[in-house]
């Protein structure tokens, strides 16, 4: 420090061209944009210092929220950072910089006004503060000192905003990054890993962030299976961008998902997702629409709070929007109704749910919006394949992602012939087991009564199967189930180890297979347990 | 979430299960009524709008009604004649064990021969 204050002149610098540009030359330095922020201040503040024949350089940066200057990089006074000095806005040098938004001199500090402690400290006798800003905004403040009185001119001044800028921009860049992946991470943790695998159903869906900045954020997508077998399909959009979004994405999507578990209707689920949202204060208004999908009965109910209408494909390829009972948004006054209303969902009908920015476009209406996807929709292949895919391709050709889009979609299609299951040996499945046996026994024309005895049987000797695998990590057993003229037969069939001591269908199950199908074997070995239940039912006797 | 829907009519507990009585939640249905017994003699499970009942929910059915007995209580059926389930009783003879009516209102009619 003593050299710089030997080695100066004491009194104004004379300007020199030939190093002006090379200060300029090595603040541009496009090397600078491959840094971390962390690494490229400090480089940055060091030419500086350099360039100018500065003692210190540092970089402040404003918290918005609580309107102070916080040092966030410095050379020369590295206590700076350390102690993590705070300049209010408007008050003290740096404090008047921002607020003014203009290069600030001071010739002598001993006159001024400083809230700093430590540039007194350091014995500084001179500065120069210039603004760094974006987009018209203050963000921060960059400033040099010198320890020998010295006047700051024009071109030291307009060297010093050139590297403020190419902080500030730097500084913008980062935030944008960080804010943005923190978003994207948190969109990826919070949608569904993998959607359901439910015979007779083919899901797809798709989620897209927006194409810049952080506009992302907001969209979610969700499928849950429930207790009475139905299941719950949602879509929903958040007002407002980014983390903050991303939030409160979460908790209302978790939340959602605890009332559905829990039993509640979806009219009731809303109402009570509404009322928690009202109550958690501001920032949690959004929209959604939830459907609740019953495939043994062949139909849906559909609840919407303020969302874009549910576009639902009938077998024949038409495509029409729900003519749903609007709710109000979520999040904005307690205690509203959502009236849920029932469709039938045949074999062959698809369901379309997605956000708005799917079908919004600069200059256009959203009625245009919502004609295209239905005409995207009623294509005829729309429904043999992945109809979220479809569907966005046919949309989204040119058009640039000025909003996230989340797209949920699920076809349903006929049971196969033969219907092949593979479920994780735990007594939750047992249920959906009956479930999509009874459907797929009702799709190849066997009767109720039969129906009910050819499913318990495998039922109960699914439930074997689930006991043999006790204690196993992670195992799993499969039911194939196959029609033809004469009758029905299902195979099932496990790993686990046959237990000696224990009698195959401890207690009742034997029987009731015994009783309720015409021929039950069994077959066991050392890598399972293998039963096949046969009944006869002659086609087409109905 | 609860397994049953209980509500009290004449003093005598009502339950309904949910959903399926099977191996998944046969314990839980088991001692979720067994404590909405309270001082009543009977308990009527209301099966009518169940559709399986698979061999870890019969078994819990018949030491469901010895708990019962234990407590000078009984458990009472309902099954209408329509029900798949009716099959199922007679396969593993429940008759022989509990009775066994077609609607709630005779299971309580049926309950009310304690009282005069």
């Amino acid at each position: 420090m003593g050299q710089a204050q030997d080695s100066a002149p004491d009194s104004v610098l004379a300007p020199d061209p030939a190093r002006r540009l090379d200060n300029v030359r090595e603040i541009t330095d496009s090397a600078l944009g491959y840094m971390s922020l962390e690494d490229l201040l400090s480089e940055l503040l060091d030419r500086i210092r350099k360039g100018l024949e500065a003692d210190t350089a540092a970089v402040l940066l404003l918290d918005e929220e609580r309107g102070v200057l916080v040092a966030r990089a410095a050379r020369g006074l590295e206590e700076e950072v350390r102690q993590g000095v705070q300049v209010p806005l408007a008050r003290g040098f740096a404090g008047r910089v921002a607020a003014e938004m203009r290069p600030i001199v001071i010739e002598d500090l001993s006159h001024a006004d400083v809230v700093n402690p430590i540039l007194r400290q350091k014995g500084i006798r001179s500065m120069l503060g210039v603004p760094l800003h974006v987009e018209g905004r203050v963000i921060g403040v960059m400033h040099v000192g010198t320890l020998h009185r010295r006047l700051f001119g024009e071109e030291d001044i307009s060297v010093l905003q050139l590297a403020a800028d190419r902080a500030a921009l730097a500084i913008d860049n980062a935030r944008l990054a960080e804010q943005r992946s923190v978003t994207e991470v948190m969109q990826r943790t919070l949608l569904p890993d993998a959607l359901p695998e439910v015979p007779g159903l083919r899901f797809s869906a798709k989620y897209l962030p927006a194409g810049s900045g952080v506009r992302i954020g907001g969209d979610w997508y969700d499928v849950l299976q429930l207790d009475n077998g139905h299941l719950a399909l949602v879509i929903g959009d958040v007002v407002g961008r980014g983390v903050l979004a991303a939030s409160v994405m979460a908790e209302i999507r978790t939340a959602l998902r605890a009332y559905l578990t829990e039993g509640h209707e979806p009219g009731q689920a809303m109402s009570l997702l509404n009322d928690l949202l009202v109550s958690m204060g501001r920032h949690r208004s959004a929209t959604a629409a939830l459907i609740e999908l019953d495939l043994d009965n062949e139909e849906l109910e559909a609840v919407s709070a303020g969302h874009l209408p549910v576009l639902l494909i009938t077998p024949d390829g038409r495509a029409d929007y729900l003519e749903q009972l609007q709710g109000m948004p979520l999040g904005i006054s307690a205690g509203q109704e959502y009236a849920s209303q029932a469709y039938s969902f045949p074999v062959g009908s698809a369901l379309l749910l997605y956000t708005d920015g799917l079908i919004e476009r600069r200059d256009e209406s959203i009625e245009e919006g919502l004609g295209r996807l239905r005409e995207a929709a009623e294509q005829p292949e729309a429904t043999t394949g992945e109809l979220a895919d479809h569907v966005y391709r046919a949309l989204l050709d040119e058009a640039s992602l000025e909003d996230d889009i989340a797209l949920l979609a699920t076809v349903s299609v006929p049971l196969e012939d033969t219907l092949r299951l593979t479920l994780p040996a735990s007594p939750s499945v047992l249920g959906t087991l009956r479930r999509t046996l009874g459907r797929w026994l009702s799709n190849h024309g066997v009767g109720s009564e039969d129906s009910f005895g050819i499913t318990l049987a495998a039922s109960e000797a699914a439930g074997n199967a689930i006991e043999h695998a006790y204690g196993a990590r992670e195992a799993s057993f499969t039911v194939v189930c196959e029609r033809d003229d004469t009758g029905v037969q299902i195979v099932v069939q496990d790993t686990g180890s046959w237990r000696e001591h224990r009698p195959y269908g401890r207690g009742r199950g034997l029987g009731i297979m015994r009783a309720l199908v015409d021929g039950v074997e069994l077959e066991s070995t050392e890598q399972g347990t293998t039963v096949t239940l046969n009944k006869h039912v002659p086609r087409s006797a109905g | 979430m609860s397994q049953v829907e209980v509500r009290h009519l004449d003093g005598v507990p009502v339950a309904r299960p949910r959903t399926d009585i099977d191996a998944a939640n046969a314990r839980l249905v088991r001692d979720e009524l067994a404590r909405c017994l309270g001082d009543a003699e009977r308990l009527v499970l209301d099966l009518s709008e169940t559709s399986y009942v698979d061999s870890a929910g019969i078994d819990m059915l018949f030491r469901l009604n010895e708990l019962l007995h234990e407590r000078r209580a009984a458990l009472v059926l309902v099954i209408p004649q329509s029900s798949q389930l009716t099959r199922l009783a007679q396969i593993v003879a429940l008759p022989s064990a509990m009775a066994i009516h077609e609607t709630v209102e005779q299971a309580l009619g049926a309950s009310q021969h304690t009282g005069a």
